[in-house]
């Protein structure tokens, strides 16, 4: 049996498509929980962009107000997220677990008009280059700008983190509020701003999902994939290049088992769908081993309420 | 340029208690004044004042005649006031320099070229990029005064600085105050130890229940005026018995090993003592040498091998807390409100919690509240708490009390051998003087002690031999009599 190169670059580019939502969500909750916040309802606010997204596509017809409508949606839920952990201190589990049944819920509620309605295509950038280089073209290029974004973020964010004061006032909060308070710093302000932009990244996660990876709205269509995206960012050990590794393993053997059940491989299809949550995670624990780095790198104040006490 | 620093009647209320009472004091650069007072006597909150951190309810601060809004931090930061606080500001995961830049307008280059010359100009030496987790006590310190000092500071604040370095540190910290002051820097320096104030000061302010008691020249004073003067009243010195070296071996531990996976904990490498009858041994050094490490593994927090302490002829190495004090060992942790009481629950019910099978404090698993209630209110009685009431949250017994109540809880059924950590830190010196009034009647009853603690002079005080921890390392053990604080400060750096 003959296999077309450009196949294998076909399914390499699948992989990395169902990479994105992670890579997105995972990199957005990445800078919140370095600021110390612990925020669960991931998986909330990836369906409330989605069907933000979707709804506002087809009701005004514009890719552009779709995909930045479903990101303010993100930020809208964060900030009843922010609102309650930050000015009313509030415990962030709790918090973050009722923000994704809620999420949940709602989208369902607006989604009950859009089920069915077909989707609009996303324009694809560089087209006319794919057939140019064997393998690589497919994978390279005829991705949505989307796309682009979510494979350059992982970089992004760790030079944020490392090269820029903000990272650096960002990763201070997460170690010490009480210190970053003493020196000046507006922890509450940094929370804030981190808890939104990790809405805003998780609702752009939930627009790529019903608007470019299946365009269509599916009740319940992220599919856990919250909880996925804030298990990446935990066992990468708050590393966004860990997380790209961690979101394409993940993404690959969700293909991969597809394809195997497909050619009916014989293997339990429990086990097969299985797969990836449990390589995954071997995967990222054993790469990330090194316990002096993890205490490094893991944000001292996560989860804790941080509040001025005078 | 001189600098006058005044404040003028500050009053800050806090609900039921006035921590400082109408306070006005005045400063001027050239001299180091030291700000003298217990724990609760108000000299943290008059600081925090003077930094941003707490606003007052009443009263003005001025810097050479203009008065200060210090609402914040930053404030203070701008009007030249750096401090040095008791509990470090510090982001323990950043690098020293990322600590240094993170509230600094300047360029990486040339912060750093400040840095390094402030450093070269001390004698400071400090590796700035590696994780301030990995530095001592004493380097950590010298990491704040850096960043103070990058700002040119008038007014240098340092809150009781010394709490964590050995002799040798302090001594180069004193030096360092001297230089700083001879700079022309104002140094306000806070404590609640008498004989810095009396080795570095020139001025001393005395602070008692929020008020100010005294301002006088260091030399009209010594030791004994100012501690009364901190206290209110003259304490009765305690004096130690000497210990009868005949008696019989109690506990022996031999080849004890503890290697941790954590690599924030110690690892404890071959540890061999034994403790006599009716004797006390100290074990001195810096904190985070692997005393917390030796107190769980003598506890049996941490399990170890089972013939690696013998007590009283048994061998207890693998027996847990509870197995072990029913053979009659005591223990009182250094963390009073984590580890030795659970906060939130009652004073008796945290005294139930010390159960051994012969005290019934509960039938057939229900809880015996009498016969707890009754005992709870003979260990207040007996141990001087200062509380009627044992329905009492642990959490609102104040440090002394607290400590006072944990003494009580372990010493009421007169174990054969307490071992504490840290038993007096944090305390005031009354309630002080009751917890070393306790050991030392201990002792006289023909039980032992295992002190573990990081106050050299307590140390001096109550024990019969010494021996000093580092890196998880004892060092050969001393009489307690042959031993000098500046001998065990040797020690302590790690030193012969």
């Amino acid at each position: 049996m003959i296999i077309d190169i450009n196949f294998i670059g076909l399914i390499l580019a699948s992989i990395m498509a169902s990479a994105v939502p992670l890579i997105l969500a995972s990199c957005g909750e990445l800078i919140t929980e370095r600021s110390g916040v612990l925020n669960l309802g991931v998986e909330g606010m990836m369906i409330i962009g989605a069907i933000s997204g979707f709804a506002l596509m087809t009701v005004t017809g514009s890719l552009i107000i779709a995909i930045v409508g479903a990101m303010l949606a993100g930020v809208l839920i964060s900030t009843i997220f922010a609102f309650l952990t930050q000015t009313l201190i509030t415990n962030h589990v709790a918090t973050g677990l009722a923000l994704t049944i809620f999420g949940i819920g709602i989208s369902a509620m607006i989604g009950k008009n859009f089920v069915g309605i077909p989707g609009k295509e996303f324009p694809v950038l560089f087209e006319g280059l794919k057939d140019t280089i064997p393998l690589l073209g497919p994978i390279l290029f005829g991705h949505s700008i989307v796309f682009y974004f979510a494979f350059s973020l992982p970089f992004i964010t760790s030079y944020f983190l490392k090269k820029t004061k903000i990272g650096l006032i960002v990763r201070a909060v997460g170690d010490s509020p009480e210190s970053a308070s003493n020196q000046g710093i507006n922890v509450r302000l940094v929370r804030y701003a981190c808890i939104l932009y990790g809405g805003a990244m998780s609702g752009l996660a939930g627009a790529y999902l019903s608007m470019i990876y299946t365009p269509q709205w599916i009740e319940n269509m992220t599919g856990g994939r919250g909880w996925i995206a804030l298990a990446l960012v935990v066992f990468s050990t708050w590393n966004p290049i860990k997380i790209l590794i961690g979101a394409m393993i993940f993404g690959g053997l969700t293909i991969i088992q597809f394809h195997m059940q497909a050619i009916g491989v014989r293997i339990p299809v429990q086990f097969l769908t299985a797969l990836p949550y449990i390589v995954t995670i071997i995967v990222l624990v054993v790469i990330s081993r090194d316990s002096r780095k993890i205490r490094l790198s893991t944000p001292s104040s996560l989860g804790k309420s941080f509040h001025k006490d005078n | 340029m001189n600098t006058n620093l005044k404040i003028s009647n500050v009053t800050k209320i806090y609900p039921g208690c006035v921590a400082n009472d109408n306070v006005s004091l005045e400063f001027n650069s050239g001299k180091i004044y030291a700000l003298l007072g217990e724990n609760g006597a108000g000299k943290s909150t008059l600081v925090k004042i003077l930094s941003g951190v707490i606003i007052p309810d009443e009263g003005k601060i001025y810097l050479n005649e203009n008065n200060l809004k210090l609402n914040s931090p930053l404030d203070a930061k701008k009007n030249d006031i750096g401090m040095v606080f008791q509990h470090f500001n510090l982001f323990e995961t950043l690098s020293v320099f990322e600590n240094l830049i993170i509230d600094s307008d300047q360029q990486r280059e040339s912060l750093r070229e400040k840095i390094e010359s402030i450093m070269r100009k001390y004698n400071f030496s400090i590796d700035l990029d590696i994780p301030v987790l990995n530095l001592s006590a004493g380097q950590k310190q010298k990491v704040e005064i850096i960043r103070c000092l990058i700002r040119s500071p008038k007014v240098l604040i340092m809150d009781e600085p010394t709490s964590v370095l050995t002799e040798q540190e302090t001594s180069e910290l004193f030096l360092s105050l001297k230089k700083f002051s001879e700079e022309g820097i104002l140094i306000i320096y806070i404590t609640h130890k008498l004989k810095e104030v009396m080795q570095l000061c020139d001025e001393v302010a005395v602070m008692r229940r929020g008020k100010l008691v005294s301002v006088s020249q260091i030399k009209n004073e010594n030791l004994e005026s100012l501690a009364t003067k901190m206290v209110g009243q003259n304490l009765k010195t305690i004096k130690k018995k000497k210990a009868n070296t005949a008696s019989d071996q109690l506990i022996k531990i031999t080849n004890l090993n503890f290697i941790s996976e954590d690599p924030f904990e110690t690892n404890l490498s071959n540890i061999n003592f034994s403790v006599n009858r009716g004797e006390c041994l100290g074990i001195a050094g810096i904190s985070g040498n692997g005393q917390s490490e030796l107190f769980q593994v003598l506890s049996g927090e941490i399990l170890s091998d089972k013939n690696s302490i013998e007590f009283n002829k048994n061998y207890i190495g693998d027996l847990n807390p509870q197995e072990r004090r029913e053979y009659m060992v005591a223990f009182s942790p250094e963390d009073r409100l984590e580890q030795a009481a659970v906060p939130q629950m009652k004073i008796f019910e945290n005294v139930a919690l010390n159960n051994f099978k012969s005290s019934n404090f509960f039938n057939n698993g229900l809880i015996n509240e009498k016969k707890i209630r009754k005992h709870s209110k003979k260990i207040i009685s007996d141990f001087n708490v200062n509380t009627d009431n044992i329905d009492l949250k642990s959490q609102f017994l104040s440090g002394g009390n607290l400590q006072k109540l944990i003494m009580g809880r372990e010493l009421i059924t007169s174990p054969d051998l307490l071992i504490c950590f840290n038993p007096t830190w944090g305390l005031d010196v009354g309630a002080i003087n009751y917890i070393h009034e306790t050991l030392v009647n201990i002792n006289e009853q023909n039980k032992s002690i295992i002190l573990i603690s990081t106050d050299t002079d307590e140390l001096l005080k109550l024990s019969d031999k010494i021996s000093v921890i580092h890196k998880g390392k004892l060092s050969k053990i001393m009489n307690a009599d042959e031993v000098t604080s500046e001998k065990l400060g040797i020690l302590m750096g790690g030193g012969n």
